[in-house]
């Protein structure tokens, strides 16, 4: 065996990475992380943490402006905007090629800790039915893992990163280790009991979130502010910046590079084994070749697959690992639709702090069987958040002067229920990305290319979305709904849940990854972002992500001392 | 003067530049922190209008939301913002859309708004509101968007003085309330009057996809 500088090198920082550093390092390897992007410490880089409205330009509108000229995908995402700008991808320094037919938007940040600064944090187990799914109805390969497999590794993550929730029982949404849960709104428990009585089959609960509802392994608990998505400093939400690097950064085992962008991998001459990880800083373009024993790519779903595509050589012609043509096929999203009702009941009631979660709907479709009257497979739950409205909802009326003031004054007399269904997307082959050679970046890196459309089974999805809606705001007690028709749907990408293209199965032929994560091809090269999904259930992906990547890491690093990645 | 305003001055010398630039001059942590920022309309005001147009866009400001027992748009400072988003944030379709509904009104006052009495300026904006009465910006629910660029002036009027006064320090302090934040009570009583909360952030901005 060669000289190498690392026992392992993780490439990104993100949800994954930050994790895949702190089990490594934790385990006693000397680990080196790389990122593309630059350096947020936590804390003292939350540039728009805690600004008010009237500090932010343009009082926080959107600049449409320079969202048009250097981020026109990234400004799609709800979480973009001034206070948040520094953590996003500039679009047009790091394009990718969006197929206008077959769009699909890809939602990327540029800094270290990725997206887990940027995430929703809504976290959901998912369960043997979701892991049976595919052999199940027969849409992709089946997962060579089940829930059996995974469930400690949940419960190792979830005790690490503080999940606040409910414990349901639910057999088909398995319960976290909870924190406390947040708390509901008066009318939301007047709601959840109206639901319970007439719908006693789809029960409502508190939204299940990495955000914490008392102290945890020293982070302080939330404090309510609202937009976590400009970082925070009290460590109250679960970050890598937060969480997993400080972990790491503890161990004395890691060493941690931003604006690293990874280029390729090369392998020795038996082609199963990685020898160097070639880099280039983005700030000077000096090339560097870093060497570990094992490599772990978590540079997020499409990143990793685009490095996997690049690194190709004679003995992996068409892209590492992947004899089976699998790689770079069967992306997946989650495609989100919202139907509204307006409810007057608890109108004298109002919160104090801005919760930064919502009720959620479990899936209740084709749970344990399928549904006699679905036409469809799988199924969806609903994001439910309450809102109360208030001025921006009241101010487009007619009038001037003290009676016009007066109506933007007090909440609005009436709440807004939104069901958010998030609906499961099969995995199909011709949703794919693929280099397109031709174009390259400002590095000489060829553009990843990308293709992504909904299928017929997504909009059946959708359709019966809106009729159970309907039902349950009618069970519920809104006084008026607006059922979305699913005319016009949310592109790919616009879930900012892509996994798929490297997936994992037990057989080579037909799958990149083995159930470790491990690239069947490459023995000492583990992928453990979303490009290992097989499937993508219906709920949250980054827990699970966490726990395989936490899994890997362990048989990763039994394997290393084995004397099996030599 | 820190390094950063130091080579802004050396820049603008060695530019021959003769006249400071709008902006300002942010210390380092200003410019890095967005919390350290003084209030956005408290840079120089753009010369984007003319004086009277000015004194005209203030007047009408005054009109849509006057202080009462509470301050009003002016107090805001939400005529320096109409100005600001006009000049900075409008794109030039917008600015020509704006400025001639703007000309429009002052050529109907008989080419001074400000000097007529409050009562028959009112009686302008409201002729001119009803003459707009079937614009989509009034229908319900119609405001989840980022910006309706076909309203009409006088409705892109009021939403400007209405973003330039509850946005404002002024209005989200004095008018409306700071969300009582540092634990979670999802059941608080709400008296008659008591008013809405300040806002973290604008709901409109979930709009932005939908609005490209």
């Amino acid at each position: 065996m060669s000289e190498t500088q690392f026992d392992a090198i993780v490439v990104g920082s993100g949800i994954s990475g930050g994790w895949a550093a702190k089990e490594l390092t934790e385990k006693g390897l000397k680990v080196l992380v790389l990122d593309r992007g630059s350096m947020i410490r936590h804390g003292v880089d939350y540039l728009g943490e805690h600004a008010e409205a009237w500090k932010l330009p343009f009082y926080g509108m959107p600049n449409r402006e320079r969202a048009a000229s250097d981020y026109p995908i990234q400004s799609k995402s709800y979480a973009f905007s001034d206070a948040t700008i520094q953590f996003f991808n500039n679009d047009r320094q790091n394009p990718y090629l969006r197929n206008e037919d077959k769009p699909f938007n890809w939602i990327r940040a540029d800094v270290v800790g990725g997206r887990s600064l940027l995430w929703g944090r809504q976290v959901y187990r998912w369960s043997e039915q979701d892991f049976r799914a595919n052999e199940t109805d027969g849409h992709g390969i089946p997962w060579p893992v089940g829930y059996a497999d995974i469930a400690p590794w949940y419960s190792h993550v979830e005790r690490f990163i503080g999940v606040s929730g409910e414990a349901e029982g639910f057999e088909h949404l398995p319960d976290s280790e909870f924190l406390p849960a947040m708390d509901y709104y008066a009318v939301e428990n007047t709601i959840k009991q109206r639901v319970r009585k007439k719908l006693p089959d789809i029960p409502i609960t508190m939204g299940r979130v990495a955000i914490l509802t008392q102290e945890h392994n020293g982070r302080a608990p939330c404090h309510y502010c609202g937009p976590c998505q400009r970082g925070c400093s009290t460590g109250s939400y679960f970050s890598s910046q937060s969480s997993t690097l400080p972990a790491a950064q503890a161990t004395g085992n890691m060493t941690l590079m931003s604006d690293q962008l990874v280029e390729r991998l090369v392998h020795d001459d038996t082609g199963r084994r990685i020898t160097g990880v070639n880099a280039v800083n983005t700030l000077t373009g000096e090339r560097t070749t870093y060497t570990a024993k094992l490599v772990f790519l978590c540079a997020s779903t499409l990143a990793s697959t685009q490095l996997m595509l690049n690194s190709r050589s004679e003995l992996h012609p068409n892209g590492l690992s992947n004899r089976s043509g699998a790689l770079g096929h069967y992306l997946m999203d989650h495609l989100a639709i919202s139907h509204t009702g307006v409810l007057v009941d608890d109108v004298d009631t109002y919160y104090q702090g801005n919760r930064p979660n919502a009720m959620y709907i479990p899936r209740f479709r084709n749970v344990g069987g399928q549904d006699a009257d679905a036409d469809f497979v799988r199924g969806y739950g609903y994001q439910s958040p309450m809102l109360r409205p208030d001025w921006e909802f009241a101010f487009n009326r007619k009038g001037f002067g003290a009676s016009y003031k007066d109506a933007l004054l007090r909440p609005s007399p009436y709440w807004v229920w939104a069901l958010r269904a998030f609906v499961e997307c099969l995995p199909r082959a011709d949703n794919r990305v693929y280099l397109d050679a031709a174009k390259t970046d400002r590095f000489g890196m060829p553009l990843l290319a990308t293709e992504f459309t909904w299928g017929d089974n997504e909009r059946a999805l959708v359709q019966d979305s809106a009729v159970q809606a309907q039902k349950i705001l009618r069970a519920a007690g809104a006084v008026y709904s607006l059922i979305a028709d699913g005319s016009k749907l949310d592109e790919g990408g616009d879930g900012v849940h892509e996994m798929g293209t490297a997936r994992m199965g037990n057989d080579p032929a037909t799958s990149v990854l083995n159930a470790h994560n491990q690239a069947h091809e490459i023995d000492n090269l583990f992928v453990t972002d979303g490009s290992f999904m097989t499937s993508a259930s219906c709920v949250n992906p980054s827990l699970t992500y966490m726990a395989f990547t936490a899994r890997a890491c362990d048989y990763a690093v039994k394997q290393l001392a084995a004397g099996k990645l030599t | 003067m820190n390094r950063r305003e130091f080579l802004q001055c050396a820049a603008l010398i060695s530019a021959g530049a003769t006249v400071v630039p709008r902006g300002w001059a942010l210390s380092q942590d200003q410019t890095r922190y967005l919390a350290a920022r003084p209030p956005y309309i408290d840079q120089a005001t753009p010369a984007f209008f003319t004086t009277a147009q000015r004194a005209d866009v203030r007047a009408m400001a005054d009109l849509i939301i006057p202080r009462t027992d509470t301050p009003g748009a002016l107090d805001a400072g939400a005529d320096r913002f109409i100005e600001l988003m006009v000049s900075d944030w409008f794109n030039e379709a917008e600015q020509r859309h704006f400025m001639a509904g703007l000309a429009r009104i002052i050529e109907r006052s008989g080419g001074d708004f400000a000097a007529l009495p409050p009562a028959q300026q009112l009686t302008l904006l409201e002729a001119l509101e009803s003459e707009s009465a079937d614009a989509n910006w009034y229908a319900p629910f119609s405001t989840m968007r980022v910006w309706d660029d076909s309203a009409p002036f006088i409705c892109q009027l009021k939403e400007l003085a209405v973003l330039g006064f509850t946005l404002s320090e002024v209005g989200a302090t004095q008018f409306l309330r700071s969300n009582p934040m540092g634990a979670l009570n999802g059941s608080l009583p709400l008296g008659p009057d008591d008013p809405a909360y300040d806002k973290e952030s604008m709901l409109r901005s979930f709009a932005q996809e939908a609005s490209q």
